[in-house]
């Protein structure tokens, strides 16, 4: 089995320092938290634009090429509901170390972002929703095979699928939690890849407590078979686990140092 | 449905590794396939062999070996004789008379004997310690100043030595660091990424993970060696990419099947064919569980493997 990956999620314009960056084409918060988070553990870096409506294009070109300049054509998932801005990301996009990621498609309005990735060799990832949230692992797994058919009819390969069964808040719907962390395991089960924004979970608690809940469902998730997430790689407990529970599910050989590495 | 054979091309690759200089310099790994794999993708540089002798010189060497010898004098002698035997690529002096719980030579003489034999003979050299942690920091210390430049292996650091070992071979002089585990697949990791936290580069280390007689618990050798191949290329762990070196003739040579005389053991048969065997025998295990280079010590054991590397590669 391969390495878990950790995506990193820092660089997003609903963090006000970001969102001022990326409009005024600062290199330096943005550099600034790339490294942190490549430092930290992250795999791929999330690159999220926001909307990005009126020049999305010219600045995803212009993120992608600052990053992977500064990094080592660090791998990049691209998000942004703005499409040609995620296909001018991947026309300066370089492969070297990972195909990029289109982030996201899901099984209402967004399913064309399925397309986009085949149509552009990218994995992507695929959002077991609808229009709301889905009821029951039923309605998830139907999502999943519309999803899967789609993207397998347009030429992707399956394991450039990752499956998101939408990770949900604890405060508000706590009886929906074990129903997620069922899901990942019929993807599992599937052979399929998956993925998610794992710290929807602890939205709304205290900042304390936030890495302790992640932490803990980081583990149970990769138990069931969850090979990726996107996060936060500077919660260093989380990442302490995640690097722990690789070592427990012989994704990395284990040495003494495994957490400096 | 036709049948497409999936290839076992890995996308990582071991790294490679220049011992030597000059026309007699040899590279050692750069395979991103399992040991021979050749079908599954071309094997640029293939295993190495290596021929070992000892500052013991002559009276150090099991009888069948000697007459190989016939004619030297000094170790110096004969570390020019065994750079002529057939499919030698390497020469491995191994200074096993500094062990202070042996004879305890000193290092200075130890080290006078490296340096004649590195100005007699322009093959590449390793410097095998003599087992103790303390005195081998010491050896290979002025043996990475007296060979600088050579592009000699010094093997090994051990978890006790390291430090000291990685910062003389490795920084101070830049020679190639020899890792050694003990069969210990946890801790060949862990060395690799100390002695690159140190500041080794880790394109100039050599796994010594350890390898027994062929029937002597081999068959921890085996897993030990998969499973850092399997680490290496299957999951691209970059702290296992070190290609792996292997001293064979140092366990085999000791154990009852090549010391027994054929006196007491008439049903055994000829005890140097014995010996042989058993050295042949260990070392096409060693490279077929992966390791990149074999050190022996009978000139029939290095002619037969080499040959046998140039048949599979």
């Amino acid at each position: 089995m391969a390495k878990f990956v950790a995506i990193g999620e820092r660089l997003s314009t609903t963090a006000p320092i970001i969102n001022k960056a990326f409009t005024e084409r600062d290199p330096e918060p943005i550099l600034k938290r790339a490294e942190q988070q490549l430092k930290a553990g992250a795999t791929y870096l999330d690159v999220n634009i926001g909307p990005a409506e009126s020049d999305g294009e010219d600045l995803m070109k212009w993120a992608v090429e600052l990053l992977q300049g500064n990094f080592d054509n660090v791998p990049l998932a691209l998000d942004t509901s703005n499409k040609k801005a995620i296909e001018a990301g991947i026309s300066v996009y370089n492969r070297a170390k990972g195909k990029p990621i289109v982030n996201s498609a899901d099984a209402a309005g967004r399913i064309e972002y399925l397309d986009l990735a085949a149509a552009n060799d990218a994995i992507c990832i695929a959002l077991c929703n609808g229009e709301g949230i889905a009821k029951d692992n039923d309605e998830r797994m139907g999502y999943c095979q519309l999803l899967l058919e789609r993207g397998l009819e347009h030429g992707m390969e399956a394991e450039d699928i990752w499956f998101d069964p939408l990770f949900l808040v604890v405060k508000g719907m706590q009886d929906k939690q074990m129903q997620v962390l069922e899901c990942i395991k019929m993807f599992s089960d599937m052979g399929l890849n998956s993925t998610g924004g794992l710290s929807n979970n602890s939205n709304g608690m205290p900042k304390a407590i936030r890495p302790i809940m992640d932490s803990a469902l980081v583990a149970m998730a990769m138990m069931q078979g969850l090979t990726s997430a996107i996060v936060n790689p500077n919660d260093l407990r989380l990442m302490e686990t995640i690097k722990s529970c690789d070592v427990f599910k012989g994704n990395t050989l284990y040495a003494d140092s495994y957490l400096e590495i | 449905m036709p049948f497409t054979a999936k290839s076992g091309k890995f996308s990582a690759n071991i790294n490679t590794l220049t011992m030597g200089t000059g026309d007699k310099a040899i590279v050692l790994g750069g395979e991103n396939v399992l040991p021979f794999y050749t079908f599954d993708a071309p094997i640029e540089n293939a295993p190495k062999v290596g021929i070992e002798i000892t500052d013991g010189g002559m009276d150090a060497e099991p009888e069948c070996v000697k007459k190989y010898y016939e004619g030297c004098s000094t170790v110096v002698d004969m570390a020019k004789k065994a750079a002529t035997f057939e499919g030698v690529d390497f020469l491995s002096i191994h200074l096993e008379g500094g062990d202070p719980n042996g004879e305890n030579k000193p290092t200075e003489e130890l080290i006078n004997i490296v340096k004649e034999i590195a100005d007699a003979v322009d093959l590449p050299i390793v410097v095998c310690g003599c087992k103790n942690v303390e005195k081998d920091a010491e050896i290979f210390a002025k043996a990475s100043e007296v060979l600088s430049g050579k592009n000699a292996v010094m093997l090994a650091a051990k978890e006790e030595n390291y430090k000291n070992v990685g910062a003389s071979a490795g920084l101070a002089y830049k020679q190639i660091v020899g890792a050694e585990s003990a069969d210990d697949i946890n801790l060949a990791k862990q060395l690799n990424v100390l002695l690159t936290q140190l500041g080794v580069d880790a394109k100039s280390i050599v796994m010594n993970v350890g390898t027994a007689a062929a029937g002597y618990g081999y068959e921890y050798v085996v897993s030990t060696m998969d499973r850092i191949k399997a680490a290496a290329l299957q999951q691209g762990d970059a702290t296992l990419q070190m290609p792996i070196i292997t001293p064979v003739a140092s366990e085999t040579w000791g154990v009852k099947e090549s010391v027994a005389t054929e006196e007491d053991m008439p049903e055994w048969g000829d005890q140097e064919a014995r010996g042989i065997d058993m050295e042949v025998e260990t070392a096409a295990a060693d490279l077929a569980s992966g390791s990149n280079a074999v050190i022996l010590k009978h000139p029939v054991s290095v002619a037969t493997i080499s040959k046998m590397i140039k048949a599979l590669v």
